[in-house]
């Protein structure tokens, strides 16, 4: 549905976006996993046909998308990082305004009312973006992005300071509009989000992509299989060098009486461990085994946190 | 489209901020100044006495049928317009005018002419009688030469003009000296027009707002969006200054002339300059909204400070040293045409004012769309 080949995009001497590749198929949910800075934002806008871009070759549909290609637009839908709304307008009037830039027939009021539904905004509809709550005007600026059932919906952080409630409300959303035929493109740096509605995830970095996959595709490529935390637990260094020397174990830090242990994939790890540190008389508090995340994935893969 | 009207329609006439610099704004101003200088010498409907422009008229040729002609047209004027002062040599008349006695002396000669002292509304007046003058004998000798069986007609009509010219324009209506602050505001109230501007520029590209952004990857063709918006923001703009117009006119009392058909047309000009400045202001440059916003501010109060918004004689001070920028400062030509439709008829400065009002707007929107069309940018 969406190919994009060797994009490079340059401001000045900083590469934002190099040798960028991205396949996208129809009904799924794509997330592009990245820091703030990554170059997720500059990509989409070079998806859309509003940035200049170096090199590379973007289609939609199959076909090479230009800013005027107002034939692939009308089945895209955008929803921007910043809210984009008119402030002087209610909740209904921008959701119709917004709607009848897509859609001139009858349908038109058809949609606005799904689309309010769908954002749960049916209490404010008369209300101006200014009186919203975050929550509620980042809610506002999906229903305007989704109004006209596209089949394509790009949603570029779209829960950047958004409360728990509205969080969740939105994440079902995105998920329901993927049930209802919608291929989504979402962008985030919480990998929590993307981890739990992503169906194919690009982890992006430097304006690369590093790796693509689902999210177990993910995990599998890294070395990390298991990450063993013990709390309150006290060690002295040559117990902690036995620690280090465990089959399996390949990382060791211990900070203010907490020990992490990360290891690759086996059986009974955290078995070997309890049994090493009962045999030193070792005692120790709660004790956690998680299995990798795609913070751990990220790590690995770029040697940093995702997180700021 | 109806659809994208109305909401624009419904978002700018509810962006109070703009809408109190365009309306509220310019009519507190209006209010001021009508307290200012003092409601007695401004009200009653422009029917305000006029202190006459005292001359001297000097015979250099007396015997000629132009120069009769001449003279028998200033007596004419003569306790309406002009005092003819009973200074009979030039040299008295030269000195009287240096001392300011009289304003200006008429020479009665084959081809007549003035003298003035200094550039002011009471000299153009005087320049205006005499150019009036001129125009008609000339065409009277045209008429006479080529058709004179239509003689008798053409002068017949003349005298028509002049009894038109002497109780309209020349009798002493609308001459207050004052009156030209408000003309000057209402240019400053056109100009302002580029606040609403400058904001649809803003909101229709995706390197300055989200909402640019957003429009920019919609079906509806950019060209479109941007026409609607500049034909929304400029009848709204309008309705504003008729507002404002209607304000002056009946509230306050300043006579706007009793042309309203070509009132509304300096009016629309107007308008049009002021919102085309603003378009073209909000995408010359990538700055932020409150820098533009600043850039407006200027460029609004300063073209109207030289026409004379707060300093009335600084648009004649202008036109001694500097005439040129009269001619482009949009306050100033919009100025200018206010004055051809309330204190004088002259129908060539009005012409030429608008012409240039619509030469500056055509070049302003030509150069916004061709600025705003770009659609795709080099970052955001």
């Amino acid at each position: 549905m969406i190919h994009i080949e060797n994009l490079v995009k340059r401001y000045g001497d900083l590469v934002a976006l190099d040798h960028l590749n991205l396949d996208i198929k129809e009904g799924e949910i794509f997330g592009l996993l990245g820091p703030n800075g990554s170059g997720k934002t500059t990509a989409i806008n070079c998806l859309l046909a509003l940035l200049k871009y170096d090199k590379g070759t973007v289609t939609i549909f199959g076909r090479p998308m230009t800013p005027d290609s107002y034939d692939l637009k009308k089945d895209i839908g955008i929803v921007m990082q910043n809210v984009a709304v008119f402030d002087q307008m209610s909740v209904m009037e921008n959701i119709d305004y917004f709607c009848g830039l897509y859609v001139k027939d009858k349908e038109k009021r058809r949609l606005v009312e799904e689309a309010i539904t769908f954002a749960g905004l049916e209490n404010y509809k008369k209300m101006r973006p200014k009186k919203l709550s975050g929550g509620l005007l980042r809610r506002l600026n999906i229903a305007c992005g989704i109004v006209h059932k596209p089949r394509l919906i790009i949603l570029d952080e779209p829960t950047v300071a958004v409360d728990p409630q509205s969080r969740n409300k939105i994440l079902s959303g995105i998920m329901e509009l993927n049930r209802q035929g919608s291929t989504i493109i979402y962008t985030s740096h919480y990998m929590e989000e993307v981890e739990q509605i992503c169906s194919r995830i690009a982890i992006i970095d430097h304006g690369q992509v590093l790796a693509t996959g689902t999210t177990e595709e993910l995990k599998k490529m890294i070395k990390t299989g298991e990450t063993i935390t013990i709390e309150a637990i006290s060690l002295a260094e040559p117990e902690l060098a036995a620690l280090r020397e465990f089959p399996h174990v390949f990382d060791l830090s211990y900070q203010e009486q907490v020990l992490t242990l990360r290891l690759s994939s086996a059986k009974h790890n955290l078995v070997r461990i309890l049994n090493f540190l009962q045999e030193k008389n070792i005692s120790f508090g709660q004790v956690f085994s998680a299995l990798p995340t795609l913070n751990d994935v990220f790590l690995e893969i770029t040697g940093k946190e995702l997180r700021d | 489209m109806l659809h994208l009207f109305k909401y624009r329609f419904i978002q700018v006439t509810r962006d109070y901020a703009n809408i109190f610099w365009t309306l509220l704004f310019p009519i507190i101003l209006g209010t001021l100044f009508y307290f200012s200088f003092g409601s007695s010498g401004l009200a009653g409907s422009g029917e305000t006495p006029w202190d006459m422009v005292r001359v001297a008229v000097i015979e250099e040729d007396g015997t000629s049928v132009q120069a009769q002609a001449f003279r028998t047209f200033l007596n004419e004027m003569d306790g309406d317009a002009i005092e003819i002062t009973d200074i009979t040599s030039e040299g008295k008349a030269l000195r009287a005018l240096k001392e300011e006695q009289i304003l200006g002396i008429y020479y009665v000669k084959d081809t007549p002419s003035l003298t003035v002292s200094k550039n002011g509304i009471q000299e153009t007046i005087l320049t205006s009688l005499l150019e009036t003058y001129l125009q008609n004998a000339s065409i009277i000798e045209k008429i006479a030469i080529n058709h004179p069986e239509n003689l008798e007609a053409a002068l017949s009509s003349m005298e028509d003009y002049q009894e038109m010219t002497q109780d309209t324009s020349l009798g002493g209506k609308t001459l207050d000296p004052n009156v030209h602050y408000f003309f000057a505001l209402i240019a400053y109230a056109c100009l302002s027009g580029a606040f609403l501007g400058l904001q649809s520029s803003n909101d229709s590209q995706a390197n300055l707002s989200p909402l640019g952004a957003r429009r920019s990857v919609t079906p509806t063709n950019k060209l479109v969006l941007i026409l609607i918006d500049f034909i929304t923001l400029f009848i709204v703009h309008l309705i504003c200054i008729l507002i404002l117009n209607l304000y002056i006119a009946k509230v306050l009392g300043i006579s706007l002339g009793d042309r309203p058909g070509v009132l509304l047309l300096v009016n629309l000009m107007g308008c049009m300059i002021g919102v085309s400045l603003g378009i073209v202001l909000g995408c010359i440059a990538r700055f932020s909204i409150n820098i533009k916003t600043g850039f407006v501010v200027a460029l609004t109060l300063f073209p109207s400070f030289l026409a004379g918004l707060m300093f009335g004689n600084m648009k004649h001070i202008i036109e001694l040293y500097c005439p040129v920028i009269n001619r482009i400062n949009p306050a100033a030509v919009l100025s200018d045409a206010f004055y051809c439709i309330s204190v004088y008829n002259d129908s060539q400065l009005l012409i030429r004012s608008l012409l240039t009002l619509a030469a500056m707007s055509l070049l302003f929107i030509i150069a916004a769309f061709y600025r705003i069309r770009r659609e795709r940018y080099d970052s955001i």
